[in-house]
This record gives structure tokens, C-alpha cells and sequence, in this order.
């Protein structure tokens, strides 16, 4: 077993070739603080460099598998004080030499969701709720997502998503979405396990072979919004209202 | 917009936002929570009961309620100032 960091978030090692990263900041909700980001970049880069891992399950807390940046990150990138870095986060995930399992028990939220949906197969559970709330603030969507949605929905429904910043219950995305499983949240953890384990039943350079190509389509989706919604940050970000707004509807 | 109107909209989201839950059964004494709703379920109630309701109450005020009866309240409150 390695651990980065108990604290927030840790990376555990089993025996077949799983590697588990739990993302566990109950007080801040799983939101990426920049002690979170350090946390968790540092898990998947303890994960990727470790050659006996073969598949990675990444799991938050049973109400909240992550919710994007902080409600102060947020108001500091308003006032033009930061630029956005949790973007990486997104291309840690995607750049995993292995597949990864996202097991979504919990409410993922803006940034949080693009985590997520980084991930080769997504588990959502019924009752809890995912939204790209980012309009909902005022300003455009981050951390790839306004590609990486179009990978488990279609494209009207993702766009919809964006334009609204609803969250919808798991349940909503159970019949009409390319999510892998929606199921009730105790069902989440033994059907991502049960899933990874059949993965680590592969040679690790056939996955590695596997995964490079499966998820190039997303990796090349994934540096075009780089550019793209950087700029559209500059531009909406720089609106006066944005900086109520985020105080208005940043939900915690 | 009577109080029971307004009582009925928050009623159907609510019923919408959580599994089985009967709109007839709904105590206005309670909470949300009292029926299942996580927060984000109360979000999602309050922000489609605000857009049918066609007000807008800030998220600070929303905190302090108890009660689905406070939400109407507020709600009254809100509608009648605006004339509505």
C-alpha cells in the first residue's frame, strides 16, 4: 500500500493490479483546494509510474464525489488574481497509461464532473445528482468538459447540460446516456470492483495498448478545450455581474 | 398567487426531485430533508419552483428555512412585493 496523503486523498494498492485513489475531504467536499489538487495529482502519479497497477477505481465520499473549484478559487479568477490550473487535473486522469473506473456515489458538480468523465467507464449512482453548474455562475464551462460530456451523452443532451447548469438525478441519465451503469449508490463500489477486476485479468502492455488508442479521441478533444475554454474564461470572467453571481449560486 | 398555490408547486417539484413520495402526503411542517431530498435536491426544488413562480430569492435567505412552509412564506413574501 502507498499513501500520498491521508488526509484528503489516498491511493491504496491491491494485490490483483487495482489501484484505488479515494478522494476524502469531507470538510471541503471533495472541492479542489490547491492542497486537494497537489493530493490528487500526486495519487496518479504514484498510480501511472507503478507497473504491476492495471486498472485505477477512482472513488470520492459516499454524498459527494467531487465538486469542482472552491467557491474562493473561484471569486480570486473573477477578480483576475488566478488563472485556472485544476485543468490539469483533467489530463492526469486522461493520460492514466491504464483504464479508469470512475465510481460516481456521490453529487459531482462543475469541475467535478469533468474529473469524473475523464475516467474509460463511468458508474452513476440513481439518487444522487451531476450538473455542470458552471452558467450557472456566469461564466463558461472548464476542465474539458464542454467535450468530454459528449462522451457519455449525445451531443444535444451534453449542450443542454452546459446551457442549463441543472443538476439531474442519476436516474435521468439511466436510459437515454452512454454511461456505463446507473444503480443505487450501495450497488456503485462492487460493480466498479467487479468491473476492474475483469479488467486486471489483462496483460498490463495489452491495456496500456488498449487504452492509448480507445481514448485518443478524448486526449485530442481534450487540448483543443484547453485553448477554447481558456479563452472563453478570459472573456467571461471578466464580467462585472460574475463576481455576485458566483456569491449567489455557488452551491456548497 | 394564494399560499396553496404556491404550497402546490413546491409540492410537485418536490415530488418530482425524490423517489416515493405522494404529493398528497406532503406536511408543509416539515422539511425537505424530512422526505429524502439531499442538497442538491433542494437546489433543484427551489430553483424550478423560483422559475414557475417567477421570483428570484437570494441563496442566503434560503438557508435559514426550517421548513417547507417557511419556502412558502418566503416565496409570498417575495411575490407580493413584486406586485405579483
Amino acid at each position: 500500500m502507498t499513501d500520498s496523503n491521508p488526509r484528503l486523498v489516498t491511493l491504496d494498492r491491491e494485490a490483483n493490479g487495482i489501484a484505488v485513489v479515494s478522494m476524502r475531504d469531507a470538510v471541503g467536499k471533495n472541492a479542489f483546494s490547491e492542497a486537494f489538487v497537489a493530493d490528487i495529482e500526486g495519487c496518479l502519479a504514484q498510480a501511472a509510474a507503478d507497473q504491476e497497477v492495471k486498472v485505477i477505481v477512482l472513488v470520492g465520499l459516499p454524498d459527494v464525489f467531487a465538486s469542482g473549484a472552491p467557491r474562493e478559487l473561484l471569486v480570486k479568477l473573477a477578480r483576475g488574481e488566478e488563472v485556472p490550473s485544476d485543468i490539469l487535473l483533467s489530463k492526469a486522469v486522461l493520460d492514466q497509461p491504464v483504464p479508469v473506473i470512475a465510481a460516481m456515489e456521490g453529487h459531482a458538480t462543475g469541475g467535478g464532473l469533468a474529473l469524473g468523465l475523464c475516467a474509460d467507464i463511468v458508474l452513476l449512482a440513481r439518487e444522487s445528482r451531476y450538473g455542470a453548474s458552471f452558467m450557472n455562475m456566469g461564466f463558461t464551462p472548464g476542465m474539458g468538459i464542454t467535450r468530454l460530456l459528449e462522451h457519455v451523452l449525445s451531443p444535444a443532451l451534453a449542450h443542454e447540460l452546459l446551457y442549463t447548469g441543472e443538476f439531474r438525478r442519476g436516474t435521468e441519465f439511466a436510459l437515454r446516456t452512454g454511461v456505463n451503469y446507473v444503480l443505487p449508490r450501495a450497488e456503485i463500489r462492487p460493480k466498479a470492483f467487479d468491473v476492474a477486476a475483469s479488467i486486471a485479468e489483462k496483460p498490463r502492455v495489452a491495456l496500456e495498448t488498449l487504452k492509448r488508442w480507445l481514448s485518443l479521441d478524448r486526449r485530442r478533444a481534450f487540448e483543443d478545450t484547453r485553448t477554447l475554454e481558456t479563452m472563453m474564461h478570459e472573456i467571461t470572467f471578466r464580467q462585472e455581474a460574475v463576481r455576485q453571481r458566483i456569491e449567489d449560486e455557488y452551491v456548497d | 398567487m394564494t399560499r396553496e398555490e404556491i404550497l402546490a408547486v413546491i409540492k410537485k417539484h418536490l415530488a418530482d426531485a425524490v423517489d416515493d413520495v405522494d404529493l398528497d402526503e406532503i406536511d408543509p411542517k416539515k422539511s425537505m430533508i424530512d422526505y429524502g431530498a439531499n442538497s442538491l435536491d433542494l437546489v433543484e426544488v427551489v430553483s424550478r419552483s423560483m422559475r414557475e413562480l417567477k421570483v428570484k430569492i437570494p441563496r442566503a435567505e434560503l438557508n435559514k428555512l426550517e421548513n417547507i412552509e417557511g419556502l412558502v412564506d418566503l416565496f409570498e413574501k417575495t411575490l407580493q412585493e413584486k406586485g405579483g
